[in-house]
C-alpha cells in the first residue's frame, strides 16, 4: 500500500484496473512490419470494453498483451490492479524480470478467457471443462457451475463430451468456463464468430448480462460493431495506418 | 497436485482417444513382442545346450593323455585350487584290473578298476565305496554278475612272483551299481587304497592288511595318472591351461564347451544388434507419434498453459501418456510372447523330451519392462519439451 496518498493519482486509479502509458509492441515478419501503439489506456473495474476491428489491425495483440501473453517490446508504464484494496502490480517489471510463472499465476487468478473457437478439452466433460480453472486454483466445489449452466442453458448437457454440441452449445460452455473462477476481467476474442449471426446476438447478450451481475470486467475483440453496439459496450477507439509500400502497419489504441 | 491434476488430464485424453491409444500400444508390442520370442528362443536353445553340458560330469573330467609321475604333494596342490572339484591319483592301469565272481552267476568278470572317493562327479547318485571293501559296480558288470546291491562278491588278483603264479582272493560287498553314463564298459569304483594294495601285489610289495607276503614298500609313493573334475565346465579350459603349462598333456571336452559358449556369444551379439534396432526403431516410432501428437493437440495444451499449468506440468503430459504406452505395449507383448512360447514348447515337445525351447525368467520381462518404459521416456522428453514451449496464445486463434 502507499504510504502516502497521492490525490490525484488515487482520485485517477480509483477503480482502474488496467493503466497502461506508452506500451508498444513491435512484430516483423517475411519484411513486414507491425506496430501496436498505446499511448494511453484505462479500464475501470465492471466496464465493458470492445476492440473492434478488421482480422490484422492488432485487435487480438492488444488482448494479448492484457492478458499478460504476450510481452510488449517497450513499457514506459503497465500496472494491474484486479483487486481495489490491493496495492496495483507493475506488469512491465514482471516482463523484465522474465517472471513468467508470476504472470502466468496472475493471468491463471484474475483472469478468465473464452476463446474464438470454444477452446474446450475433448475428453473432458462439460462440467470438468467448466471447472478447468476452479481445479486449477482449488477452488472448493460449490454451486457455481450448476447457476452459470443453468443461466447459459446448458444444465442438461453437464455430463456430455463437448463434442456431442453443437458450436453455440460448445461457445456457452466456454463462456462459463470463463467465468467459473470468479475472475476480475474476462477477455473474450471473437467469442462468437464461428456461431450464426442470430444465435451470436443472443450468446453475447447472455455474456454481458453474466458478467454484470458479477461485476466482472469485460474486454471483447469483434470484428462486428453492429450487433454490440446495442449492448452499451465502450468502443475502444483506434486508429490503423499503413505505409505506403504497405509494409508497415501501425495501430494506435487510446481509451 | 498440479502434477496429479496433469496425470489426471493425460490419462482422460489417452482414453478419450482409444483408438490412436491402442495403435500406439500395437505398434510398441509389434516390435517387443517379436523380440521377446527371439530372446526366448537364444536363451532357451543355449541354456539347454548348457544345461546340458553342466548336467553331464564327463564334460568337467580332464584326463591325462600320457602317463607321468604324480606324487601325493602334487596331488594335494591341485586339490587345493579352486578350479578344482575332485582329484584321485589312479594307479597303473595294466595293475588295475580284477577278476570277479559271484555266488549268483557261474562265470568270472575281469574289470577295470577307477579310484573313487566320496565327491566323485560320476557317483553322484550312488554312494561311494567308504571301506576298502566296498565296491561300485559299473552297470554292464552288475548285469554279468547278477548282483543286487548289498550283495557279497569274491575278487580274485593273480601274479607272478619269485617265478611262480600266486592268487589272492578278496571278499567285497557291493554298495551301489554306477550309471551307465559313468563307465560303459565293465569296470568297478573302489577306494584308492584297494587299488594300491593290488598294485604292490602285484609288485610283489608286501599288504600288510590282507597279510599279503612281499618285499618291503618303498618311501614314497607316485602315481602314473590320475582323475580330475573341474568345478564347472567354464573352469575346464583355465585348468586345461595350466596343466599345459607344467608339461601335462590332457584330454578334456573344452572344445565342445567353447562351442557352445562361442555359439551363445554370437547369438547373443545377433540378438543384440536386431534389439538395439528394434528398440531404436520403436523408440523413433514412438518419439514421432508423440511428436506429432504435440503439434496435434497443441490448442489444448495451450488451452492448459492459459488456466495456469506451468511449462513443467505440461511436460508431463506427453510423458503419461508415453509410460502408459510403454506398460500397456510391454504388457501385450509379453501376452504374445506367452502364446507364442507355449506353441513352439509344444510342438517341439516331442523333439526335446520336455525341455522348453523357448524359455524367459521373470527377470528378463523385468528388464525388457524398465528399458521400454525408459525409451519411451526419453521419447516423451522430446515431444514433452516441445509440448513446454507451447505459448499460451499460440493455438487459440486457430480456427
Amino acid at each position: 500500500m502507499e504510504t502516502q496518498p497521492h490525490s490525484d493519482a488515487t482520485q485517477r486509479e480509483g477503480g482502474t484496473i488496467y493503466h497502461l502509458r506508452n506500451v508498444v509492441l513491435d512484430r516483423k515478419s517475411e519484411g513486414v512490419s507491425f506496430r501496436l501503439n498505446v499511448p494511453s489506456l484505462q479500464i475501470r473495474q465492471g466496464e465493458q470494453i470492445a476492440v473492434i476491428g478488421e482480422s490484422g489491425c492488432g485487435k487480438s495483440t492488444l488482448l494479448d498483451i492484457l492478458a499478460f501473453i504476450a510481452k510488449p517490446s517497450d513499457i514506459d508504464s503497465f500496472r494491474f490492479r484486479p483487486n481495489l484494496a490491493d496495492s496495483p502490480t507493475d506488469i512491465g517489471a514482471l516482463w523484465d524480470k522474465k517472471q513468467l510463472n508470476a504472470l502466468g499465476d496472475m493471468r491463471k487468478q484474475h483472469i478468465g478467457y473464452v476463446m474464438q473457437t470454444g477452446g474446450l478439452l475433448p475428453y473432458l466433460t462439460v462440467r470438468d471443462n467448466i471447472n478447468l480453472s476452479r481445479n486449477v486454483l482449488k477452488m472448493k466445489k460449490d454451486d457455481t457451475v450448476d447457476t452459470l449452466a443453468r443461466e447459459l442453458g446448458i444444465a442438461r448437457h453437464l455430463d456430455k463430451l463437448p463434442g456431442t454440441l453443437s458450436t453455440g452449445e460448445r461457445q456457452r460452455v466456454a463462456i462459463a468456463r470463463g467465468l467459473a473462477h470468479q475472475p476480475s476481467i474476462v477477455i473474450a476474442d471473437e467469442p462468437t464468430a464461428s456461431v450464426d449471426p442470430f444465435a451470436a446476438e443472443k450468446i453475447m447478450a447472455l455474456f454481458m448480462e453474466l458478467a454484470e451481475d458479477r461485476n466482472i470486467t469485460v474486454i471483447v475483440a469483434s470484428h462486428a460493431w453492429r450487433h454490440i453496439k446495442r449492448l452499451g459496450l465502450r468502443r475502444l477507439a483506434h486508429h490503423t495506418s499503413r505505409s505506403e509500400d504497405g509494409r508497415t502497419t501501425e495501430t494506435v489504441v487510446n481509451g | 497436485m498440479k502434477l496429479f491434476k496433469t496425470l489426471r488430464l493425460a490419462t482422460k485424453d489417452y482414453l478419450h482417444e482409444w483408438q490412436v491409444s491402442i495403435c500406439f500400444v500395437l505398434a510398441l508390442a509389434a516390435v517387443l513382442g517379436p523380440m521377446l520370442v527371439l530372446f526366448g528362443l537364444k536363451f532357451g536353445i543355449i541354456g539347454g545346450m548348457i544345461d546340458e553340458l553342466i548336467e553331464d560330469p564327463t564334460n568337467r573330467e580332464i584326463r591325462p593323455v600320457s602317463s607321468a609321475r604324480f606324487d601325493d604333494n602334487w596331488i594335494n596342490q591341485m586339490r587345493a585350487r579352486k578350479d578344482v572339484e575332485f582329484i584321485l591319483p589312479r594307479t597303473r592301469s595294466i595293475a588295475a584290473t580284477v577278476q570277479l565272481s559271484s555266488d549268483k552267476a557261474d562265470r568270472f568278470v575281469n574289470v577295470e578298476m577307477i579310484p573313487t572317493a566320496s565327491g566323485d562327479p560320476l557317483l553322484q547318485k550312488t554312494s561311494a565305496p567308504e571301506t576298502i571293501n566296498q565296491i561300485v559296480l559299473s552297470p554292464t558288470a552288475a548285469r554279468k554278475l547278477n548282483i543286487e546291491l548289498g550283495d557279497q562278491i569274491q575278487g580274485s588278483v593273480t601274479r607272478r612272483y619269485l617265478g611262480e603264479a600266486e592268487r589272492v582272493e578278496l571278499s567285497l560287498t557291493v554298495v551301489g551299481i554306477a550309471d551307465a553314463d559313468a563307465f560303459t564298459r565293465d569296470g568297478a569304483f573302489v577306494n584308492l587304497e584297494l587299488m594300491e594294495a593290488i598294485e604292490n601285489y602285484r609288485d610283489g610289495i608286501a599288504v600288510t592288511q590282507f597279510k599279503w607276503s612281499g618285499s618291503e614298500a618303498p618311501s614314497e609313493r607316485t602315481y602314473p595318472s590320475f582323475r580330475l573334475f573341474s568345478r564347472s565346465i567354464y573352469d575346464v579350459a583355465g585348468l586345461q591351461k595350466a596343466l599345459n603349462a607344467v608339461g601335462v598333456e590332457v584330454r578334456t571336452k573344452s572344445s565342445d564347451i567353447e562351442l557352445v559358449m562361442k555359439m551363445d556369444r554370437n547369438l547373443t551379439m545377433v540378438y543384440w544388434a536386431i534389439a538395439i534396432i528394434g528398440l531404436f526403431g520403436f523408440s523413433l516410432s514412438l518419439g514421432a507419434s508423440l511428436w506429432a501428437n504435440v503439434d496435434r493437440k497443441r490448442k489444448e495444451l495451450s488451452v492448459l498453459r492459459l488456466v495456469g499449468f506451468r511449462t513443467g506440468d505440461i511436460v508431463w503430459f506427453p510423458m503419461t501418456q508415453a509410460i502408459y504406452t510403454a506398460v500397456l505395449g510391454w504388457g501385450l507383448a509379453i501376452g504374445l510372447y506367452q502364446a507364442v512360447a507355449i506353441t513352439i514348447n509344444t510342438m517341439m515337445a516331442d523333439q526335446t523330451e520336455g525341455q522348453s525351447v523357448c524359455v524367459l525368467l521373470p527377470e528378463h520381462f523385468a528388464a525388457a519392462g524398465v528399458v521400454t518404459v525408459l525409451a519411451a521416456i526419453i521419447s516423451a522428453a522430446l515431444s514433452g519439451a516441445r509440448a513446454a514451449r507451447i505459448a499460451p496464445s499460440d493455438g487459440l486463434r486457430e480456427i
